[in-house]
């Protein structure tokens, strides 16, 4: 049967797009080298299930008299998503441990790291109900 | 960003393949070619479309790989990015066609791999930023930061630490710079006829001012002041190559610069304590560098014109060439001081005339030497003053007066290392 270690997915979201418009020449290529041994060292280990870089460019839907569509795609560039990470992981902490590694906090980026929801609840305990009755 | 798939990327894992300093020389570069294309009037955009052709390289590359000429993607992006400011601002419609055709033909060269006529672009952009940013109508300390700036792509925050002032005060020092090239209309040329050589002087006197400040020993980041020497010596590097800047003095700069970076690996203990050239281990001094240094020297010894740089040059070089402290060659040195010293009244360099003078004729010698700098009352308050002579009083062996001068020259300095070095020795003479 199963066995007791669960794996789920954690969504690392990386947050701020205009922080490293400040850093000089020579700091950009210090972080892009320590984000891509980070990145490297997670692919190893089999950590990262998908992982993107966002585009600034985009739109922003949302439904004021019908629908709107903005130039955006956010209201506030210190919080719009410059890509992210899909981790394996087998608990929050481990997400959490990963998500303090990331080089650019001290220079201002914010991590927000959420839980992917597998199934929706209900689903799930009807799920362990037919495997307790087969068992 | 399509070219990021058809690329051919490598595996992000061999980003540590990327050159030292690449974005930062890439930027230097492609600020002077953008400023060609956009007008020294619009320097601050060259700067702006840089940095964006640099982020985006740092915001891809991580999770799709470094493509296999890095350069030449970043290139790309800033023509890019260059193409769509020229379609959206309305100040470059009249000139747009006129631009659009430079651009054309800069990226179709610079796609070609290391091609040369883009080079060659290259250079002669440079150089002209060089001459803009050197313009005697900007102030000298203006005008090593506005180099630093957009010719070596340092950040505000790295020119701050290196002149040991606040990146606030860099940036706003940058901003009025700028500003002053819109207002008196400096030129983005290569200056000719009869004005070239004075001009010429300006620039290299900026590029001296610059090396000196990123080797002088300081309490500030070492790294950070050691690269503003080679940055120094790439630009004066380029200046030699220049048909027109290829002079004596020039290469006679360039000598000097490269004697002296050479020695740096050795200055420090390996707790950042200053050794003395006596002390230092000659086996780390950088060889290929002295004899680039040397050869630069050969190529000033023509015509007739002795410039400082020449004099510096060749002491230097007698330092360099010493298989140890005591095989000097210190009677060519002071001569070489006798030349100096006619030229320039600096008691600076009489100063250091007299440690020639000592190290000829004797310490009694050098404190009489000291007693007659003209101007002396300039050094009151220079601590290397008194670390002299301490040090020719200790070879007197009167070791009281000795330590008295070295307790005044580390009260004096500023430096850590230095004041540890001097207090020591003021101690070490009293035990």
């Amino acid at each position: 049967m199963s066995t007791q270690t669960t794996t789920s997915e954690y969504m690392l979201l990386f947050r701020g797009t205009h922080w490293d418009m400040s850093l000089s020449p020579e700091e950009l290529q210090n972080v892009m080298s320590k984000w891509t041994a980070w990145f490297d060292r997670l692919v190893e280990r089999g950590k990262i299930k998908s992982a993107h870089p966002l585009m600034e460019e985009g739109k922003i839907v949302t439904w004021k008299k019908g629908q709107t569509v903005a130039d955006g795609p956010f209201a506030e560039s210190k919080e719009a998503i410059g890509g992210y990470f899909l981790l394996q992981m087998t608990d929050l902490d481990e997400a959490l441990d990963i998500a303090k590694e990331c080089p650019a906090l001290e220079y201002g980026m914010t991590v927000e790291v959420r839980p992917v929801a597998g199934s929706c609840p209900s689903l799930q305990k009807v799920n362990a109900q037919l495997a307790h009755a087969t068992s | 960003m399509s070219q990021l798939q058809d690329n051919g990327s490598v595996p992000s894992g061999e980003i540590s393949r990327l050159t030292e300093h690449l974005f930062r020389v890439e930027a230097g570069k492609l600020v002077s070619v953008l400023t060609g294309v956009f007008g020294i009037d619009h320097l601050q955009l060259a700067e702006d479309v840089v940095q964006e052709a640099l982020v985006r390289a740092f915001r891809t590359w991580p999770y799709y790989g470094i493509p296999k000429n890095p350069a030449a993607w970043i290139t790309q992006t800033a023509k890019n990015l260059a193409y769509d400011l020229l379609r959206r601002e309305k100040f470059f419609r009249e000139k747009q066609t006129e631009i659009a055709i430079t651009v054309e033909q800069w990226s179709a060269d610079s796609l070609a791999d290391e091609s040369p006529s883009f080079e060659t672009e290259i250079k002669d952009h440079r150089l002209r930023l060089i001459f803009a940013c050197c313009h005697p109508l900007i102030a000298q300390e203006a005008q090593t930061a506005l180099a630093l700036r957009t010719l070596c792509g340092f950040g505000a925050a790295e020119i701050a630490k290196a002149f040991l002032t606040t990146e606030a005060a860099i940036a706003k020092r940058l901003t009025r710079t700028r500003q002053k090239i819109r207002e008196l209309g400096i030129p983005f040329e290569i200056p000719s006829g009869e004005k070239f050589s004075v001009r010429l002087d300006g620039v290299l006197q900026t590029l001296y001012l610059l090396f000196n400040e990123g080797y002088k020993a300081s309490s500030g980041d070492n790294l950070v002041r050691e690269d503003l020497c080679y940055e120094a010596i790439r630009l004066a590097t380029l200046l030699a190559e220049h048909p027109l800047a290829n002079q004596p003095r020039t290469h006679a700069l360039v000598a000097l610069m490269l004697l002296d970076a050479a020695r740096l690996p050795a200055r420090v203990d390996t707790d950042g304590n200053i050794l003395r050239l006596r002390e230092q281990d000659r086996s780390k001094w950088n060889r290929p560098m002295i004899e680039r240094g040397i050869i630069h020297l050969g190529q000033a010894a023509s015509g007739d014109v002795l410039s400082e740089y020449h004099i510096q040059a060749g002491i230097t070089a007698c330092h360099c060439m010493a298989a140890d402290y005591p095989s000097t060659d210190w009677s060519r040195i002071l001569s070489l001081y006798d030349q100096w010293t006619k030229t320039n009244n600096s008691p600076v360099i009489a100063l250091n005339r007299a440690v020639a003078v000592a190290n000829v004729n004797g310490p009694a010698a050098g404190i009489e030497a000291v007693e007659s700098i003209q101007n002396r009352a300039e050094l009151d308050s220079y601590y290397l003053l008194y670390a002299v002579l301490g040090e020719f009083e200790s070879q007197l062996h009167h070791l009281e007066a000795a330590a008295a001068h070295f307790r005044r020259a580390s009260q004096l300095t500023e430096v850590k290392s230095e004041r540890v070095f001097l207090s020591k020795k003021a101690r070490a003479l009293r035990s």
